[in-house]
């Protein structure tokens, strides 16, 4: 090199220069285009006028916490309320997309007047004044002909103090049949803790403190009687404190609860009863009970004389005798392996849960379904989990002011004395309520003159719900009250539009948690449309009945009803606005045994039930009521024991309807979060839209079907298919889906809707229409999961 | 009337009848090519005012369908014109004289053509000046559109430029042309006089140009390739795809050029302007491109298949035997097992048989530039069910697609009925040795050496 | 210098998709009709998904909420031709439907699948649209934010722009600082399993930047490159 002129060396740094120029350009030629964060703030517009409306949503039972964010007197957004249990600041797919209700293009402007046939479609809008004076005229017609009993009042999930006012509605007006919806869901669950813990109520789980959390076909993440209440549950005992809980889901299928869980066990549906069983086999061999709350707190669990000597079998023996995996196994087709390490599982992670399900396999058409929730809710028991931390707690509520006394009315009397409309209480002994045995028992001949729907679609939501089309031919005067015009409003006479939650008083329950707890709804802007809070309207028709009614009913409206029923909650009325919520917190976990336990935690109803507070492993009311009955009448309510054994839980085999051979698959109607149950949410086209996303498809319906039954029946994904049952066809696409039981498809429910709306209407089917439309012969419950069915190409 | 001087051409009754006349059969065919463009502007019309690109299959993922396949096929069209003149010229391949001008009328028609796709692909065609405005450089898209236009211009340029003498000698000859058509050659043919200087400055820009065009028609088709290669997507963003592009555009545009030579030829009966030989060059060049697009499809999917990534596997799955499965077959022997067979056995001094394949290869060519660009958009990395995608084109862009090609049809027909199709100058024989001495003569090839050294005279 | 970024654990999130349907109320994402649903043209910002697993078929799904990942690279925006999509100095990627011209180059960049283009005109039937979030971040040639967007633009999560710059305004209105936890997107105050966080991974004692060193933290498509600031952890 030696001598670098003055030339070279210009040329030499121009080509390093460049050099350089195009390395330090590159970052620059990929790279990205920055702006300066700061100052752009000055660009946002918004409204002029913005509120926040506390609030509650009322699209689940969990009746989450709300703040409307109202702007410029438009209800443009909603957020959890952070102060709510609950959900504490969250909100479901539903609860977001709820503004879609409120503004609902199909709503109902003002009451409307059939025109001409039922389910004809004509409609005539009529003013509040004429629609309350037409039901009022008709009732006090009623009770003039002495026969009140013949009103019939079918709801959905009335909340709050609306459920109490419809009943005492119902009472003053001198009517038993007021049914609720419960045996399409919860019913059995309720029946299975209070047939053994005197308790007719949801058990609450403290699942924020379980180690261990065994669900029984719980889809405690998609649905579950409080879906938000167990989401958080859950996502709290996972990554909220220091040990993780692990979570075990026993379902024919698995979800997103099976998949999220840390295991998902595959059982053969129905037989629940005996997989619990089973693993108590498994606790009590070894020795991993909880000796002391079994043999000082509960009864029936060992052998027993009663007060005449004679000799009774107790649970212990009971299931050692009968549920050893290997016969388990055979049953449930889980292996004895699992059951064994299951139950050790479970004895061992103190404390321990083993959830019981809103509805999962216990609607099974037998009363196996309720033996199978006792069994259930035992294992808590069994494990010491009652009344536990991490364990199983009671719900209290707050006390309510109680209503003055109804005039005492002869007729009252004696016509809230007859029969039930459903059979509850008779026809079916274990019932409180069996909704949609309504309508075969009108069919039978059962006189109904009038009926209210509340909240209630049952041509719809009830298995086999077209028969009520036929069973409304014999009534002659139905009122609807709903939102949305329903399959179900669509043969009513008068439909009387509620407003939405986003635009009425009300007050909720706060469940889930044990201590009592109240929430507040109220208008986040005036009731949209010409309508109304049902609460005033009923208020509007015992006033303009005059007489006993309008006596019985001295308020004015029924955000009047509500501070007059919750005056003692400890909270001002404008305080209680302010907040959305109002609650006692901190469960008191009392020395069990001890005055505090037995006032906190036993609770009211508890010590109130006919057995001292003591947890029956051998159920006293189920020996009061079959305990004496002849063999022929307990075959007739599926009672196959006989002795002891049909106090104690077992398992009942359960017939599905629609033979093996012919209908090799059982058919499993299961709930979205998207959807859920309720009827309103199909016709909300956001939600319409995010419904199939496990599979990727919206606004429709589809069947799933495990791969290879799919390969078996020489079906492809995505194929259209007829599901046939007994009782009828549909036709849908078919979907594979690897994680199910090859002897089960699922269906979801919440589509194939005849009415409700344009985003609703005319897409895919109804799984209801082919499902058994009996009732359980004892409990009157509805029939959800034992229907079996064949799929062939369309 | 001036009268300039020319290179004599005995083919130049022939090559010049067609502009004499406008026939009925000519006026049938413009008018059926442009109700098709009428279609297409109508449908166009509707997307762009009403429906916007809601009237295309397009969805998410599959955001580019028929508009940006018929871009890359435009675009690659294109390529014939450059390939034949000036990478032809280059290399000094005498053979292409007669064939350059049909061949750049190919070339300057499609371009139009592919931008025109670019627009009617924008959701926003009325923001299209943003490009101007706020372009960045760092897209690709940026230096797609400056190459093409660079392209476009050039191309204009060079076209004109090599017209300039037959444009003189149509403003001499063509006297009983309308007035207004002659008019034309008038004012087109910017006084060109046909000296010697303005014949050697016209080769001595030509020479230069082709080889900035030659480098243009690299850049162009790698750029077109970028706009995918840049992206992360599985089956695009390989290096291989820049290459790919610009041989399938070579191969498609030399194709091209064997069709519209064997319409003029039949048509015009050209039948000794355009001798069988010119066709069995060409038959050379495309059985290396065939093989050149079997090489690259063997390094491309064999480099994917031995890879075996998951993303490019279900990419390269969705060819072989998913949703595109016909396609990607159907480009096998369109592309390559037909016309391969073809060339080699039957294309030999049978003009027929070698249309046959070209057309082949330009309808299977068109379907690699869609294999190329959907299967991959239907299998995006992040997959799931409703990234799955489908495409199922609708009838706007159907339509619209037609009338591009009409377009392209019309336009090059009318132009062939209007001037020279043929390159009279260009094929024209060399002049006597006196009168080349003449100031006024032009053109002395032999006296070009220097500066066209590497031409094979 | 703050870098926004979002961490979601798995372990806690349920799929239950609160979290898309809070971006759509919150950013007026329009609802698809059925048929346009149906061939992929939902806008979902958020949207919640299982994950392809072809080796098992779905025996296993993985349910992924996936907003946009703010990348630290972003694909997204080298491709722009008209810087219509840019990043801020707080590591935001914006969209400005004011300057787009639909040339959708970015949603083909994006590896993602994260941006959604508009096919046709937002519609709501009547009376949906009284629900729009009037909240709109505009200024000249600028348009972003749950402004309602204009037929043929892109549009993406934005980590709700408009929260950003509602809190900034607030904190000067109220004359402070603005702090990282004025803001929380709609997505994150929603979530149902409590799984989602938001703020500064810049700042070491956030969640956020706690959580991004987490063994079981991942990101999505790592082998990208383009350095997500949405992170995952994972589950169990
Ligand atoms: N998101 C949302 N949540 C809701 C509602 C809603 O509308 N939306 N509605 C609420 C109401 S009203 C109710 S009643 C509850 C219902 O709450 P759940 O009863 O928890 O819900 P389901 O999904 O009906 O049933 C649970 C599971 O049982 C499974 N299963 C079926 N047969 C069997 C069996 O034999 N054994 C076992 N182990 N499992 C079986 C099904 O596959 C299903 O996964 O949900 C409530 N929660
Ligand atoms: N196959 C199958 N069947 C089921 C279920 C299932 O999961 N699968 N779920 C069962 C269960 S668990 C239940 S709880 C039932 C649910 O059954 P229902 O309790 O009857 O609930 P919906 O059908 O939602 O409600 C009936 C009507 O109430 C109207 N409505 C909505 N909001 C309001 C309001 O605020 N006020 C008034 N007055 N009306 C309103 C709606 O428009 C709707 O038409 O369905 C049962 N049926
Ligand atoms: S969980 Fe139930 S109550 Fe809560 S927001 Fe969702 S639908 Fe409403
Ligand atoms: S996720 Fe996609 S849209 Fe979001 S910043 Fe990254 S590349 Fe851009
Ligand atoms: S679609 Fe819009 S944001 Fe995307 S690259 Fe094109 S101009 Fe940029
Ligand atoms: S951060 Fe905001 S814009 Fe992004 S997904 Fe969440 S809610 Fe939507
Ligand atoms: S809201 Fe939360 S729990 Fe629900 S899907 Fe989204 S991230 Fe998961
Ligand atoms: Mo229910």
């Amino acid at each position: 090199m030696g001598s670098l002129n003055r030339r070279d060396f210009l040329k030499v740094s121009a080509a390093a220069a460049a050099t350089g120029f195009v390395l330090e350009g590159i970052p620059y030629l990929a790279g990205n285009q920055t702006v300066s964060a700061a100052g752009v703030a000055q660009d946002i517009k918004t409204s002029s006028n913005d509120v926040i409306v506390p609030g509650a949503c009322s699209l689940c039972p969990s009746g989450c916490g709300i703040l409307a964010r109202v702007a410029d007197g438009k209800v443009v957004k909603l957020e959890g309320n952070p102060m709510h249990p609950v959900n504490s600041g969250s909100l479901c797919p539903k609860g977001q997309a709820s503004p879609e209700l409120l503004y609902n293009p199909d709503r109902l402007n003002g009451p409307q007047k059939l025109k001409g046939e039922r389910g004809s479609g004509q409609w005539e809008t009529i003013s509040w004044d004429e629609a309350i004076k037409t039901v009022a005229d008709k009732l006090n017609a009623l009770r003039s002909a002495g026969t009140p009993e013949k009103l019939v009042f079918m709801v959905g999930d009335p909340r709050g103090q609306l459920l109490p006012l419809f009943e005492r509605f119902m009472q003053a007006f001198g009517s038993p049949n007021f049914v609720r919806n419960e045996s399409l869901n919860v019913a059995a669950a309720k029946l299975g803790v209070y047939l053994t813990q005197g308790v007719y109520d949801l058990p609450v789980y403290d699942l924020e403190n379980s180690r261990y959390i065994l669900s029984f076909g719980a889809n405690m993440l998609e649905a579950g009687p409080n879906p938000q209440r167990s989401i958080s549950g859950l996502s709290y005992s996972r990554r909220g404190r220091a040990t993780r809980s692990k979570v075990v889901m026993i379902d024919p299928r698995q979800g997103i609860t099976g998949t999220k869980a840390d295991e998902w066990i595959t059982i053969k549906p129905g037989t629940d009863a005996a997989l619990a069983l089973g693993i108590m086999n498994v606790i009590i061999r070894a020795s991993l009970f909880d000796a002391d709350f079994v043999h000082n707190y509960a009864f029936g669990f060992e052998d027993f004389s009663d007060d005449n000597g004679m000799h009774h079998i107790g649970f212990i023996n009971h299931v050692l005798e009968n549920y050893d995996p290997a016969h388990v196994e055979k049953i449930t087709g889980v292996p004895a392996s699992t059951i064994a390490r299951l139950a050790g599982e479970f004895a061992s992670n103190a404390p321990a849960v083993a959830i019981l399900p809103g509805r999962g396999g216990l609607l099974n058409g037998s009363i196996g379904g309720v033996y199978a929730a006792m069994a259930i809710h035992m294992l808590n028991a069994l494990v010491g989990s009652l009344d536990h931390p991490g364990g199983v707690l009671t719900q209290r509520y707050f006390g309510t002011t109680a209503w003055p006394d109804l005039p005492a009315d002869d007729l009252t009397v004696k016509s809230l004395a007859t029969e039930r409309v459903d059979g509850a209480g008779t026809v079916f002994p274990l019932a409180r309520n069996a909704y949609q045995a309504v309508a075969d028992r009108v069919l039978g001949g059962q006189a109904v003159e009038a009926l209210f729907l509340y909240d209630a679609n049952p041509i719809f939501d009830a298995p086999g719900g077209k028969r009520f089309v036929e069973a409304f031919k014999k009534i002659p005067f139905i009122v609807s009250f709903t939102t949305l015009a329903d399959e179900t409003a669509q043969y009513a006479d008068l439909i009387l539009p509620e407003a939405t939650f986003l635009e009425r008083w009300q007050d909720d329950d706060i469940r889930g948690f044990g201590y009592p707890g109240v929430a507040l709804r109220q208008p986040a802007i005036d009731p949209r449309l010409d309508s109304r809070n049902s609460g005033d309207v009923i208020l509007q028709i015992a006033q303009t009945m005059g007489d006993v009614m309008s006596a019985a009913f001295p308020w004015k409206t029924f955000e009047e009803v509500i501070q007059f029923r919750l005056k003692d909650l400890g909270v001002d009325w404008k305080t209680f606005q302010e907040l959305g919520v109002w609650l006692i917190p901190g469960y008191r976990y009392a020395d069990r045994g001890g005055q505090h336990w037995v006032n906190e935690v036993v609770g009211r109803d508890r010590r109130h039930a006919p057995r001292d507070g003591r947890f029956d492993f051998y159920s006293r009311e189920m020996f009061a009521l079959f305990g004496t009955m002849e063999r022929d009448k307990l075959a007739s309510f599926g009672i196959t024991q006989n002795g002891d054994a049909i106090n104690l839980p077992h398992y009942e085999v359960s017939a599905p309807a629609g033979d093996m051979a012919q209908f090799p698959l059982r058919l499993n109607v299961i709930t979205l979060m998207s959807l859920g149950p309720v009827s309103a949410a199909a016709n909300m086209p956001t939600l319409q839209e995010i419904s199939g996303m496990t599979v990727g498809e919206h606004w429709n319906s589809w069947l799933e079907m495990n791969p290879s039954t799919a390969a078996k029946l020489g079906l492809t994904d995505k194929d259209q298919v007829w599901i046939e049952s007994p009782f009828g066809k549909l036709q849908t696409k078919m979907r594979t889906v690897r994680a199910l039981r090859e002897d089960v498809v699922n269906l979801p429910y919440n589509q194939g809707h005849t009415a409700l709306g344009r985003f609703a209407k005319g897409r895919g089917v109804n799984g209801l229409d082919i499902l058994n439309p009996a009732s359980e012969p004892a409990s009157g419950l509805a029939i959800f999961t034992n229907t079996n069915v064949k799929v062939y190409r369309a | 009337m001036n009268k300039t001087w020319h290179p004599k051409n005995e083919q130049r009754n022939v090559v010049l009848k067609p502009i004499h006349k406008v026939t009925i059969t000519d006026i049938l065919i413009w008018g059926f090519l442009a109700a098709v463009v009428l279609a297409g502007l109508f449908a166009w019309a509707r997307q762009f005012f009403v429906t916007g690109l809601s009237a295309t299959g397009l969805n998410r993922p599959v955001y580019w369908g028929l508009y940006i396949t018929n871009f890359v096929f435009f675009i690659g069209l294109a390529h014939s014109g450059t390939f034949i003149s000036a990478i032809l010229r280059i290399a000094g391949q005498g053979w292409r004289k007669p064939l350059t001008r049909a061949a750049e009328a190919i070339t300057l028609f499609s371009l139009p053509f592919g931008v025109t796709s670019i627009l009617i692909d924008m959701g926003r065609p009325d923001r299209a000046l943003n490009i101007f405005f706020f372009g960045r450089f760092q897209s690709p898209l940026l230096w797609d559109i400056t190459a093409v236009s660079l392209y476009l211009f050039s191309s204009v340029v060079f076209f004109y430029l090599s017209l300039l003498p037959d444009l003189a000698l149509c403003r001499d000859q063509l006297t009983d042309v309308p007035a207004w058509q002659h008019r034309m050659y008038e004012i087109l043919a910017l006084g060109w006089e046909g000296n010697h200087g303005q014949f050697e400055r016209l080769e001595r820009a030509l020479d230069g140009m082709a080889v900035f065009m030659t480098m243009l028609v690299v850049t162009v088709h790698t750029v077109v390739s970028w706009v995918f290669g840049m992206t992360i997507q599985p089956g695009w963003h390989t290096a291989l795809i820049g290459p790919f592009f610009l041989l399938g555009a070579i191969f498609s545009g030399t194709a091209a050029v064997v069709i519209v030579l064997a319409i003029l030829r039949k048509v015009y009966h050209m039948e000794e302007t355009l001798p069988v030989s010119l066709f069995n060059s060409l038959r050379k060049l495309l059985i290396t491109f065939t093989l050149g697009w079997l090489y690259m499809m063997i390094a491309e999917n064999m480099t994917t298949s031995y890879g075996n990534l998951p993303d490019e596997m279900r990419v390269l799955g969705q060819k072989t035997g998913g949703d595109f499965a016909i396609f990607f077959w159907a480009m096998w022997v369109l592309v390559f097992f037909v016309p391969l067979l073809i060339f080699i056995f039957k294309g030999k001094n049978n003009i027929g048989w070698m249309v046959t394949a070209a057309i082949l290869v330009n309808i299977g060519m068109w379907i690699e530039r869609f294999i190329v660009i959907v299967p991959t958009e239907t299998r995006p990395r992040l997959l799931y069910e409703i990234t799955k995608g489908v495409y199922h084109p609708t009838l706007t862009e159907w339509v619209i697609t037609a009338a591009l090609f009409a377009g392209l049809f019309l336009l090059y027909a009318m132009f062939t009925r209007f001037f020279p199709i043929i390159p009279l100058w260009e094929t024209g024989e060399s002049l006597e040795v006196g009168e080349s001495r003449n100031e006024n003569a032009g053109f002395l090839p032999q006296q070009l050496g220097d500066t066209s050294g590497m031409k094979g005279k | 210098m703050t870098q926004w970024s979002m961490v979601i654990d798995l372990d806690k999130c349920v799929a239950c998709q609160g979290c898309s349907i809070a971006c759509r109320f919150e950013n007026n994402t329009a609802p698809a009709t059925p048929e346009q649903a149906a061939i992929g043209r939902s806008m979902f910002w958020n949207e919640v998904f299982p994950m392809l697993d072809e080796a098992n078929d779905y025996a296993q799904p993985r349910y992924i909420p996936r907003p946009c990942m703010h990348c630290e690279n972003p694909p997204c925006i080298k491709v722009c031709p008209v810087g219509a999509t840019y990043q801020d100095e707080e590591g935001i990627v914006h969209q400005n439907y004011a300057r787009c011209i639909g040339c959708r180059l970015c949603t083909v960049g994006c590896p993602y699948t994260v941006r959604y283009f508009n096919w046709t005109q937002a519609e709501w039937e009547t009376p949906l649209a009284e629900h729009l979030n009037p909240d709109r971040v505009e200024s000249s040639g600028l348009l972003e934010g749950p402004a309602p967007r204009p037929r043929g633009v892109v549009e993406k999560c934005t980590y709700c722009i408009h929260r950003l710059q509602k809190a900034r305004a607030q904190a000067v209105a109220e004359g402070r600082d603005f702090r990282a936890d004025d803001y929380v997107p709609a997505c994150v105050q929603t979530c149902t399993g409590k799984a989602r966080f938001f703020g500064d991974l810049d700042d070491p004692n956030s969640t956020v930047s706690q959580f991004s060193k987490k063994r079981r933290a991942f990101r999505l498509l790592e082998e990208t490159g383009a350095k997500p600031k949405t992170i995952y952890l994972q589950e169990g």
